[in-house]
């Protein structure tokens, strides 16, 4: 009996998590019920994350103009610094450490948040006074996430390719002429719609599932805690996961 | 209060996302927000071009391809965006030339002298591709091709066949000889050495004085041989004065040798005697009579 139970939990908890979808999507409709709650999740979502956004970007920009450049053997242009700066941000830097630094600051907040309102009964004196739970906690953060996730996105491919710009010209013997023309070299448009749908599943992503372990903690801060590190762990592997999921559906239209 | 704050804050920020998504793309798509004018020029298919690649005049970048299209005719009609007031003297050729060792190309106009220029919507004159990447791609190909198959050959020569084996064996066989020659050569220094050994030895016992006394007595014997050869001659020169004199008919010689007379009573002389002889021989109590008492 054990066996069949430790051999079906992995059914058992992707099924819960499908229950939980369920309950967001039939929540979606009671706008009224979230309407409010969505900005003031955006604004710290979205709007107080810009700071550490730039940061992390403005350090992968650096970086990796420094390892390309330092990467290219005698022969190669250097505008080629600026094509794979481009790339290396835009398509895949920019979206997914975007996404695993959020998960830091803005997933465990989801989850600590939601699991210390569940085990201080607050999430159950909200079903008392008839309120939808996950239409007031939940769904709010979800549309917030999936919002503000491109948006922190744009700023961070943005921030990247400024700052890869200026340690090439700045930093190494590369021309502004080399990098711009680099940087514009086989551009298509869909490399900033890959990168911004990228942002919106990461976005999603994150909010999901540290809002489901936050809404499922179990009692105690010891709970509390336990959800928040687990909610860390799963959402930067789902990330991962959906992150190579995206890159092998959407890669092949990439081409300029 | 603190509600309207985040609105704003809100749609500041994703207002400032969607406008620096949309200026970024329209930026690297187009080379800047200037927006510059177009021109047209057709490429074979298989240049290689692709939007975004520089255009340049001489060298110098002036713009991009914006649009790249496929023709029926076997031809791509490229509008190339010229950024700026840029100038392009007219009749200049576009030509798709290679940009840097991975196979990119850019399209470069040689400008020529002339006084009229190209001006928005004009297809440019195509000049001949140059040999590209491609190309040389291919060459080395080929080449690696014919590397492959020598290699295949000589894989199959020196491998299969035991042409290694042998070349192995010959120079083997050839080491042999080598070493048999050193052998010899080796002997042969030796024996010289020895002789050479033995001629310092024979010439150092040699004893000068005697080859002194050798060569005095040479010296003597030649002049000896020298008195003996002038007594000769003047020998010589009696016995022809004696010829002579004979020959002449004066003396008892000369009568002797030419008087036939003379010949002729000696010569019955000697017939007399040697009846004489004969007869004394016969009867030599005639002659000879002995008494002892």
């Amino acid at each position: 009996m054990r066996i069949i139970d430790k051999a079906s939990g992995p059914f058992s908890r992707i099924g819960e998590r499908g229950y939980f979808a369920a309950d967001i999507v039939r929540a979606l409709p009671e706008w009224r019920t979230y309407g409010g709650e969505t900005i003031r999740q955006m604004r710290n979502i979205g709007v107080d994350s810009i700071p550490l956004t730039i940061i992390v970007a403005a350090f992968i920009g650096a970086v990796t103009a420094f390892q390309t450049r330092y990467q290219l053997f005698g022969g190669v242009q250097l505008s080629v610094v600026g094509l794979i700066s481009r790339q290396s941000i835009i398509l895949e830097l920019g979206p997914l450490l975007t996404a695993l630094v959020l998960t830091g600051r803005v997933g465990a907040r989801i989850t600590a948040e939601l699991g210390t309102m569940r085990v201080t009964e607050q999430i159950d004196a909200l079903e008392t006074l008839a309120y939808d739970p996950i239409a007031y906690l939940v769904v709010p953060r979800i549309i917030a996430a999936i919002l503000m996730l491109p948006i922190l996105t744009v700023f961070a491919d943005s921030v990247g390719v400024g700052t890869a710009f200026l340690t090439s010209i700045l930093a190494t013997d590369i021309l502004p002429s080399d990098f711009m023309a680099g940087l514009q070299l086989a551009f298509a448009p869909f490399q900033i719609v890959y990168s911004l749908i990228k942002g919106t599943v990461f976005g999603a992503a994150i909010a999901f599932f540290c809002s489901y372990e936050g809404y499922n903690a179990d009692a105690g801060a010891e709970g509390v805690g336990r959800s928040t590190a687990t909610a860390v762990v799963i959402t930067s592997v789902a990330i991962l996961i959906l992150d190579a999921l995206t890159a092998a559906l959407l890669a092949p239209y990439l081409q300029g | 209060m603190k509600k309207t704050r985040d609105d704003i804050l809100v749609g500041l920020v994703i207002v400032t996302g969607l406008v620096l998504a949309v200026v970024g793309s329209l930026w690297l798509a187009r080379g800047g927000l200037s927006k510059g004018y177009p021109l047209y020029a057709r490429f074979a298919w298989g240049a290689g071009l692709k939007t975004g690649a520089p255009v340049w005049v001489s060298g110098a970048t002036v713009g991009y391809v914006s649009d790249v299209n496929f023709e029926p005719d076997g031809t791509l009609l490229t509008e190339l965006r010229i950024t700026g007031s840029q100038p392009i003297p007219k009749q200049s050729p576009a030509t798709v030339v290679p940009n840097g060792i991975f196979g990119d190309v850019a399209v470069n106009f040689t400008p020529l002298r002339a006084g009229a220029k190209y001006v928005t919507g004009d297809t440019v004159v195509s000049g001949a591709p140059t040999a590209g990447i491609a190309q040389l791609t291919a060459k080395a190909d080929s080449i690696t091709t014919s590397v492959t198959a020598l290699t295949s050959a000589m894989n199959k020569e020196l491998i299969a066949n035991g042409g290694l084996a042998d070349l192995r064996s010959s120079l083997a066989g050839t080491n042999k000889l080598i070493a048999q020659l050193s052998a010899i050569a080796a002997t042969q220094s030796t024996q010289l050495s020895a002789t050479m050994a033995s001629l310092r030895r024979a010439t150092s016992a040699v004893d000068s004085a005697k080859i002194d006394s050798t060569l005095s007595n040479l010296r003597a014997a030649s002049g000896n041989m020298t008195s003996l050869t002038r007594s000769l001659d003047s020998t010589g020169h009696a016995l022809n004065q004696i010829v002579a004199k004979v020959d002449s008919g004066n003396g008892s010689a000369a009568k002797l040798v030419n008087d036939p007379a003379l010949y002729n009573d000696v010569h019955a002389l000697l017939g007399r005697m040697d009846s004489l002889v004969a007869d004394i021989k016969k009867n030599p109590k005639r002659y000879i009579n002995v008494k002892v008492f």
